[in-house]
């Protein structure tokens, strides 16, 4: 955080600006929907890299490609992220920023891994607190802070909005857990009893 | 009789039977009390409030009045709608990170997702306490406990009844009369007493014609011309059996569930009888989806609230009129609000003036197995088998009669516990036990001993 980065709000918007395309379906080497999607993220970030004068190793992007050990399931949510933080990337001051390549790849292999772990991609572009986390969490990454803040003022910041969020996050999963153990219980009780009326059973 | 409402004090079956009067209580007494009665080995009830059956009642006109289909080429209309809400309160999907833009791009999920952890379909809103399970064996070798509730289960009869009035036939019972009667034929099967309270408390009864449940085998001729049903529904094991019984009964329609009716069967049941035998394509998850029609070709789709798309191997939709496997959207079933489900059998779909119809279906082929005491339905093995905690397995009969079941590999460790459990049914010296190497959907039992097909 020790380099002043652009202003925040810049940021927000234009995440809340993610245009469709960045939105679309990723492009997955595994799972069901296998090279059904119309997002090619790799191919993509390679694009923004290019945008910024850098050239993307290719080790780099394999691990775009939607084969992770996330799954089906957890590499959709992770290259949905990836791409819409591709999107903030490719906004003029970090092209002009000349932030290094490196840097720009561990922390997109870093932070949508981390973030989309809980949360959906979309509510990154949807929910405000989520767009200032996002931006942060970018920023921290890149080794900026927002303009008008100090470190410690940065740090704080955003700490307190991804701890409120985390907090929320592990309540919201302790009572899905809890849920799902009641209904297993309760189906596994009630196939035990006795069943209601159907006209027919197949 | 309580002081009110004449509603019946029935004691312990207050909770199967909410609104129970005093005149059903004396059909279920009279259908279980019945000098021919089979013994009645379980309880069940249709645990509908007041307020539910005057619900199922309204949804039953509207079932009957709605069309079925949808554009050529498109979607239904309420198809939207429902993908923001699975998506909304439906943990499984929550974690998917947002609903896609192409409704084609949501992907896929298979009775073995379903079985994996089936709490995570079940939405927010479901009340855990008035749930209810149904278990399946399915065809896959995944077995599961469907979520469900009494309202749901109280919803079948509005299908068939538009499956019914396809053939011209509209159930008229009521009050004292028996309304339907369940036939399984199996060693070991479900069987109790109801009444439907949306047909004046008609009797329900599902009954097992295996003569190990009655006390005098001559004695299931005898309860089932005593009842009356107006409406027999069964499948194509228990309907073969029925044929080999005396009875005289003339029911006005047969409604045949579970399995692939041949149409040899089928013809001798409506010569027998005298009435429509519907063969109609049902599954637990869903419930009844379509009737066979012959005019049309093939089954015609009898929920107004069903999106059904036919998918090649890789899930993607195949082109129209082409063959492949059948994937059901949405449903009448809210505790388990399905987006393309895989239901493992196939088929193809043309749209027709009377709705969309599935052309060709296959996949739900019964069988009979030739046991040390004569023939057992695949239902018997499945029973046998239950017990042990098998992923997926599979039985075929070679034509010498040796049993060959192959165990999937994480199952080879309950391999001397599966023979001792079908050695309780086959000769222990002429079963075999292989490793099950097919990847996808196995065909469960297979058998080339001749006669196994019913």
């Amino acid at each position: 955080m020790d380099n002043t980065g652009p202003l925040l709000e810049t940021l927000t918007r234009r995440l809340l600006e993610t245009p469709p395309e960045f939105l679309a379906e990723p492009r997955l080497l595994l799972g069901t929907t296998a090279g059904a999607g119309s997002l090619a993220v790799a191919a993509l970030v390679n694009d923004v890299l290019l945008r910024h004068g850098a050239r993307a190793p290719a080790a780099f992007l394999r691990r775009l490609q939607g084969d992770g050990a996330a799954g089906e399931r957890g590499e959709r949510n992770r290259l949905s992220l990836v791409a819409i933080a591709a999107w903030l990337l490719a906004d003029d001051w970090f092209a002009g920023a000349g932030v290094a390549q490196e840097a720009v790849c561990r922390m997109l292999i870093e932070a949508p891994a981390e973030l989309a772990q809980a949360t959906a991609a979309r509510k990154f572009v949807d929910d405000a607190d989520r767009r200032e986390e996002l931006a942060r969490v970018v920023l921290y990454r890149l080794g900026y802070r927002p303009q008008g803040e100090t470190p410690a003022q940065a740090s704080d910041r955003l700490s307190a909005i991804s701890g409120v969020e985390r907090r929320r996050l592990l309540e919201a999963s302790r009572a899905a857990e809890k849920r799902a153990r009641e209904i297993r219980e309760a189906l596994a009780a009630k196939a035990a009893q006795e069943s209601a009326d159907k006209w027919t059973r197949e | 009789m309580s002081g009110s409402a004449g509603v019946h004090d029935a004691g312990p079956d207050l909770a199967r039977f909410p609104t129970l009067s005093a005149d059903g209580a004396r059909l279920l007494d009279f259908m279980r009390e019945h000098p021919a009665a089979p013994l009645y080995r379980n309880h069940s009830g249709n645990k509908l409030l007041a307020s539910e059956v005057a619900y199922l009642r309204r949804f039953e006109a509207e079932v009957l009045a709605a069309p079925v289909g949808w554009q050529d080429g498109g979607h239904p209309a309420w198809l939207a709608g429902l993908v923001d809400s699975v998506f909304r309160d439906v943990s499984y999907y929550r974690a998917l990170g947002g609903r896609p833009a192409a409704f084609e791009d949501i992907a896929p999920v298979r009775r073995a997702d379903l079985a994996a952890d089936i709490a995570a379909f079940v939405p927010d809103h479901v009340d855990i306490a008035r749930m209810i399970a149904f278990n399946t064996s399915g065809t896959t070798g995944h077995p599961m406990l469907v979520p469900s509730h009494p309202l749901v289960a109280g919803s079948y009869l509005a299908f068939h009844k538009r499956a019914l009035a396809r053939f011209g036939v509209v159930p008229s019972f009521g009050a004292g009369q028996v309304g339907v009667m369940l036939l399984g034929c199996q060693q070991r099967c479900f069987t109790y007493v109801s009444v439907t309270p949306t047909m004046g408390e008609s009797g329900l009864a599902k009954i097992n014609l295996h003569p190990d449940d009655w006390r005098d085998a001559a004695d299931r001729a005898r309860y089932l011309d005593a009842m009356a049903p107006e409406i027999l529904a069964g499948d194509p094991v228990s309907f073969a059996e029925l044929l080999t019984l005396p009875v005289t009964l003339r029911p006005r329609a047969l409604i045949s569930v579970s399995m692939m009716l041949l149409p040899g069967l089928r013809q001798r049941l409506e010569h027998r009888f005298g009435c429509p035998v519907l063969d109609i394509y049902s599954l637990n998850e869903v419930g009844p989806v379509g009737v066979f029609e012959a005019a049309l070709g093939g089954h015609v789709l009898l929920q107004p609230q069903l999106y059904v798309e036919i998918l090649d191997r890789d899930g993607c939709p195949v082109a129209a009129g082409q063959r492949g496997e059948i994937a059901v959207s949405g449903g009448f079933n809210f505790c388990l609000p399905l987006l393309r489900y895989r239901t493992g059998d196939h088929a193809s779909l043309r749209l027709t003036a009377d709705g969309p119809v599935l052309a060709g279906l296959s996949g739900r082929q019964p069988l009979r197995f030739l046991g040390r005491a004569g023939w057992l339905n695949n239902v018997d093995l499945t029973h046998a088998l239950k017990h042990l905690p098998l992923s997926q397995f599979a039985v075929h009969q070679r034509a010498d009669g040796f049993v060959i079941l192959r165990l999937a590999a994480d199952g080879a460790r309950h391999a001397d516990a599966a023979r001792s459990a079908l050695a309780a049914l086959f000769d222990g010296g002429r079963i075999i036990i292989e490793e099950l190497n097919v990847k996808d959907k196995a065909l469960q039992y297979s058998s080339d001993l001749p006669g196994a097909a019913a």
